[in-house]
């Protein structure tokens, strides 16, 4: 992306900003205010597709664990389904992605790095790939050999060795082991080692002191989130893939960050540009190789954009919306013009599930006509 | 050879096919069967000790189409150990923020 349209999206959103400013706030501090909206037909409707009858045996179907909507900072709608509760830290696999994205961005804010430096500046091991840029870790795009399948493909896949068998010990090392098989940034092909990289990376960044409370200090606690566990490897490095862990009140607060172009308060905490770079499509992004409903990568945060000659993946939400996205159906969805926040945590073990489906949902029950 | 024994030799080039196919994929075959040992570990660790789900629950959770031989929860020290395809492997809960980790082979 070129710095001029950078330059742009910061303007435009820094004007959104200042409009917003104009009316009084609500936030999460402490505690998230409640405001539980009247049981409409819509609402009925949302949750005979969030909350269809849960099949335990064969584990067919939606199957949601829990379901939190926020409009403009204030809880509108939740509700889980046992054994997880307001309480429980739930895995949010992949969503962790967008996390540590979140938490570079602070650091980003502080100046711990760039964009466009090597990867190995700052995580050695990278050394082999000279060309290999931050930039391109976060937009999915190191061109290195990785193979991202789960259950259905565990032999040859890259993404169980790593989590559970050769790559454990030091999953950033596995991956920097693997060959390249497309210059960087050329290619998308989304790949948890590239996050695991970038998670060894946070360490040359911050210094081995600060590293192993850096996701707390930098993101958690200004953010008042106390739920929150993220598990690292046999290194100790964060597996910024896929181990973190955080209550469905918690995950909604790096929502309202974002919804808020990165502003917490009065503080911003991650520069808009920031915000601007994560919420714009990876250049090289092919999206007619596509399935469709497969949103567009951003800056490790998924996109609902609309690129020239496509539809956009998500038809009932703006194009604006923003998500964080895992295995099994977790969802943090982030709809910036209509005030929204959606958390769903979920156990689905097939591909029923669809984005679109529910975000038509709760915008019918939960989205309020935007005041020009 | 061929003629005389049809069955032997297409027996032969099965194992011929299934050698070359195997050796390029040693390491993805030799680590194969450590996979539902590790991810029963420690997704059960990180199931029962860091989200605080019920054992039945997470018995059920990590429940994959390979099966598991034995899954041995020592509750006072916060340790899992699973077998499955002859493979043994235990995931320890480490503290509040740290979670669960798979320990290393030995």
């Amino acid at each position: 992306m070129s710095i001029l349209s950078l330059r742009r999206m910061s303007l435009l959103l820094g004007l959104s900003l200042l409009a917003g400013l104009a009316r009084a706030e609500s936030w999460p501090q402490p505690d998230w205010q409640s405001q539980p909206a009247p049981t409409s037909a819509a609402v009925v409707d949302l949750e005979a597709y969030a909350f269809a009858p849960r099949d335990e045996v064969q584990r067919s179907g939606v199957r949601s664990d829990a379901l939190l909507v926020v409009r403009d900072g204030q809880i509108v709608y939740e509700r889980y389904a046992a054994p997880t509760t307001a309480q429980t830290a739930h895995l949010t696999w992949s969503m962790a992605k967008s996390l540590l994205a979140t938490t570079l961005g602070v650091a980003y804010g502080e100046g711990r790095f760039k964009l466009d430096a090597p990867v190995a500046k700052y995580y050695p091991a990278m050394a082999e790939h000279p060309q290999i840029k931050i930039g391109h870790l976060l937009n999915w795009a190191s061109g290195l050999a990785w193979e991202e399948d789960y259950e259905y493909a565990p032999l040859k896949s890259s993404v169980v060795a790593m989590l559970y068998t050769r790559g454990r010990g030091d999953m950033a090392a596995f991956t920097a082991a693997h060959a390249a098989d497309a210059a960087p940034g050329t290619r998308f092909r989304y790949s948890s080692g590239d996050s695991n990289v970038l998670a060894a990376a946070l360490r040359g960044m911050v210094g081995e002191q600060a590293y192993a409370d850096y996701p707390w200090t930098a993101l958690f606690e200004p953010l008042g989130i106390h739920s929150a566990v993220w598990e690292r490897d046999g290194a100790g490095t964060f597996v910024g893939s896929s181990y973190a862990y955080l209550s469905a009140r918690d995950l909604a607060r790096v929502g309202l960050l974002m919804q808020r172009g990165g502003r917490w308060g009065e503080r911003q905490l991650l520069p808009e540009a920031w915000v601007a770079f994560v919420s714009t499509p990876f250049a090289g992004y092919q999206p007619q190789l596509a399935k469709p409903g497969d949103a567009v990568p951003g800056g490790h945060w998924w996109l609902n954009a609309e690129l020239p000659g496509t539809t956009r993946p998500w038809p009932d939400a703006p194009a604006s919306t923003i998500a964080a996205l895992g295995h099994w159906g977790q969802g943090l969805y982030v709809l910036p013009e209509d005030k929204l926040v959606v958390v769903r945590y979920a156990d689905d073990r097939d591909a029923s599930f669809n984005h679109n489906e529910l975000l038509k949902r709760v915008r019918a029950a939960f989205a309020e006509e935007v005041q020009p | 050879m061929i003629r005389r024994h049809p069955i032997l030799s297409v027996l032969a080039l099965l194992l011929l096919l299934l050698l070359a196919w195997a050796w390029p994929n040693r390491a993805h075959l030799a680590a194969f069967p450590d996979i539902i040992g590790a991810y029963t570990a420690k997704e059960y660790c990180s199931c029962r000790y860091v989200s605080g789900n019920p054992a039945a629950y997470c018995e059920g959770y990590v429940k994959q189409y390979v099966p598991i031989s034995s899954l041995l929860d020592d509750e006072g020290a916060k340790r899992v150990t699973a077998s499955g395809l002859g493979r043994t492997h235990s995931a320890v809960w480490l503290g509040e923020r740290q979670g669960c980790q798979l320990l290393p082979n030995d």
